[in-house]
């Protein structure tokens, strides 16, 4: 009758109202569950290579970002899609800490894309929850994509012998940009070359009015990354970090390395860096720097790029490179840096046949000799060998630093390394330490006691 | 005030209610049950679970960085009564005068940020909080009050006041529209009758708009405590919980085990420990206030 009618449309309209609202939320995460379902059908299927197929690819590079590796991939991956028109890439670009927590949720969730970047901390545990496969035998079906790359290329992604990481970029991740105009006009004839030297250049800077170092630690990665692992190199030597990443013996609560934490420490407490240090980002630090209210800031080869494309004329013909000088009595060598491809590509664990040949594919585009003429042209640093350099296209930043990197011994870079959970007490505790929260015994205490869990 | 022949039958109403009950069940009690399934796991996120039972309750009870956690929970807690709650019912004191115009566009203007994404205001005061190029420097600096300026996110002393002021502000517009609501309640004939017996501004609010709302200000009591210790997003974006520890609140303590430590186990244990901390405090709250009520 009518009152039944009018009562199951009411009912039928008010479950579509509370069903709706319930859906609504749940579209992005569809898109890459509907991604990995499709993947799973596609390989089952068997297909010719000029089938098309679909891989989604979520990955740091913005296409805005003036970053020479984000400039270089896209170049390459057009070149790319170009010459594979059968292959539609799906792809997903976020910035460097934003991709950071996406991949990190999407691994637990284990939902990850058809392609990704991993870093080095993540790897043990996307290897423990089978997510990545190793990289070895792709790359020793073509030699000569695997003898382009860079010795040592590969250190930060082999776990018990097996390589899980295809890099794309050689970091250095310490380098200081210092403006040389800004220093002599401070009575700093050339950068110094001993620790006692440097702290006396920072003072004569603060008298001036100027701010020595500044530094941008929101992410609480850059401390550690750009500057402790480095610093921490320069007192304890190589030897003492190997030790820690094997289980040998080494403690972080060892006098070296509390050394090391002091005399970060000590940096803040003379005033060396900007007073907003923990709320502003990498990107942000530069910021002082092109004004020419920073004297110098401390960050890895990538933002070489950054530099040549964003500072003013004048700022970057002033910019030269240098790195922290060694200290009295320390273990480490004056010239080693924290240095390795921090990042890799790999493929998710679940494709097979047609796909994964295909996603392998557009790895070689992006990392093979032929990128890295595109890279070192977009005045990026790449993991392999170049085909051909044309010096002329380099910009003179990127031409001083491969001067400097030609004298450069590469030490790991801790966060590349050491687990992930070890480097979030790590990097949280520097947030503290550069404030005078917290004394260097503490924090190495705090430390160890994650280490030994 | 339905008369006994409209009511319609049990069957129905349960009808009605199914779906939304239904869905309440799958977002939230099924979520709630893994979590704690979970939480008794050594788990990283993919295949691999190892049994630990209640170890991971054990450490959480020995933590320091989740009862700091819990601290600045409280801190939030106690901002947002003064700040929410409290400002909302001076607002809408203020509201029922007869002398204000314009009532609806006030309502709405100070609703407006209620509506806003969360993460948006996070943004929008980090960039306000800026040293260099925030707005509250620059006008601090333009009306001679420069000496004040202090680097306002960067202070573990009162970082966790200046976080709290933009979920302060989000929020107020909620509670006032609360509280305008359940003042429409009020029969005119109270307000008649202490007009006569000389009651007028302040004190009629005092003694008679706010003892009348105060059904309503438990549940808005109950609301303020239970939003702020699920508090995330506003600290996530501008200060991640730093600098250090100083302005980790429990929702960020748990991602951060879970998602940036790998450690799912020990991060849906922090999760159960929320719900159970929140459950003593609301329970709390009610019995000192359920308390003086009874006395009446």
């Amino acid at each position: 009758m009518k009152n039944k009618i009018f009562r199951s449309i009411t009912l039928f309209l008010a479950t579509a109202m509370v069903v709706s609202l319930a859906a609504c939320g749940s579209s992005v995460s569809s898109d890459t569950s509907t991604a990995t379902t499709a993947a799973k059908t596609d390989a089952v299927a068997t297909e010719s290579s000029k089938e098309p197929l679909a891989l989604s690819f979520i990955h740091m590079f913005p296409v805005e970002d003036t970053e020479g590796n984000s400039i270089a991939f896209h170049k390459a991956l057009e070149k790319f899609k170009g010459e594979n028109p059968n292959i539609t890439i799906n792809e997903e670009p976020l910035s460097h800490d934003n991709y950071e927590t996406k991949i990190r949720t999407l691994a637990a969730g284990n939902e990850l894309p058809d392609i990704f970047i991993v870093k080095g901390s993540m790897t043990n545990m996307f290897i423990e929850n089978k997510l990545i496969n190793p990289v070895d035998d792709v790359l020793n079906n073509d030699k000569e994509w695997n003898d382009s790359f860079l010795q040592g290329a590969f250190n930060d992604f082999i776990v018990d012998g097996k390589n899980y990481g295809i890099p794309f970029q050689m970091l250095n991740t310490h380098l200081i940009y210092y403006n040389k105009q800004i220093l002599n006009d401070a009575g700093i004839s050339t950068f110094p070359d001993t620790w006692a030297g440097f702290l006396d250049a920072i003072n004569k800077l603060k008298a001036k009015g100027i701010t020595p170092i500044s530094l941008g630690n929101k992410g609480n990665w850059v401390a550690e990354s750009c500057i402790l692992s480095t610093l921490g190199d320069r007192f304890t030597g190589v030897d003492w970090f190997n030790s820690i990443k094997d289980k040998k013996g080494a403690k972080f609560t060892d006098p070296e390395f509390v050394n090391a934490l002091a005399a970060l420490q000590n940096l803040a407490k003379v005033g060396a860096f900007n007073s907003d240090l923990n709320s502003i980002d990498n990107m942000q630090q530069k910021t002082a720097y092109y004004n020419g209210k920073a004297a110098m800031f401390m960050e890895g080869n990538w933002a070489i790029s950054n530099v040549v494309n964003d500072a003013p004329k004048d700022i970057q013909d002033n910019t030269e490179l240098a790195l922290l000088p060694a200290v009295d009595g320390g273990k480490g060598d004056a010239m080693a840096n924290s240095a390795g491809a921090a990042w890799a590509y790999n493929v998710n664990s679940q494709l097979s046949g047609e796909k994964l040949a295909a996603a392998f594919k557009v790895l070689k585009g992006v990392t093979d000799a032929d990128y890295a003429t595109i890279s070192v042209e977009s005045n990026a640093f790449p993991a392999s060998n170049p085909k051909s350099l044309d010096k002329t296209k380099l910009a003179p930043l990127a031409s001083k630093y491969l001067d400097l990197a030609a004298k450069i011994k590469a030490v790991p870079i801790y966060d590349a390394q050491l687990p992930a959970g070890l480097i979030q007490v790590m990097n949280t505790g520097l947030q503290d330490l550069l404030i005078s929260s917290i004394t260097p015994e503490d924090l190495a205490k705090k430390i160890q006691a994650e280490y030994e869990k | 005030m339905a008369s006994k022949t409209l009511r319609p039958k049990g069957r129905v109403i349960a009808a009605y209610l199914a779906p939304g009950l239904l869905v309440y069940c799958f977002i939230v009690i099924v979520p709630l049950i893994i979590s704690l399934i979970y939480s008794l796991y050594d788990y990283s996120g993919g295949a691999n679970m190892k049994f630990i039972g209640l170890k991971n309750y054990s450490y959480l009870i020995k933590d320091m960085d989740f009862w700091n956690s819990f601290k600045n929970n409280l801190v939030i807690i106690f901002l947002s009564m003064i700040g929410q709650v409290g400002v909302a019912l001076v607002i809408t004191a203020a509201m029922i005068s007869k002398s204000l115009k314009f009532k609806a566009m006030h309502r709405n203007i100070i609703f407006l940020p209620v509506v806003v994404s969360a993460i948006v205001v996070g943004f929008l005061w980090t960039i306000i909080y800026n040293k260099d190029f925030g707005f509250l420097n620059y006008l601090l600096k333009s009306v001679g009050l420069g000496s004040l300026i202090v680097p306002w996110l960067d202070n573990p002393k009162y970082v966790m006041i200046s976080v709290s002021i933009p979920i302060i502000w989000q929020y107020i517009g909620f509670y006032l529209v609360i509280f305008l609501a359940a003042v429409q309640g009020i029969s005119k004939d109270i307000y008649e009758s202490a007009d006569i017996d000389g009651a007028i501004g302040i004190k009629r609010s005092i003694y008679i708009t706010i003892p009348l709302l105060s059904d309503t200000l438990k549940i808005a009591v109950m609301l303020c405590i239970a939003g702020n210790m699920k508090i995330f997003d506003h600290i996530f974006v501008m200060t991640g919980g730093g600098p250090g520890t100083s302005s980790m609140v429990m929702s960020q303590y748990a991602y951060i085990n879970s998602f940036v430590m790998f450690k799912l186990g020990y991060g849906s244990a922090i999760s159960i420990g929320i719900l159970v901390l929140s459950l003593a405090l609301i329970l709390t709250s009610r019995k000192l206030w359920g308390g003086n009520k009874d006395e009446e």
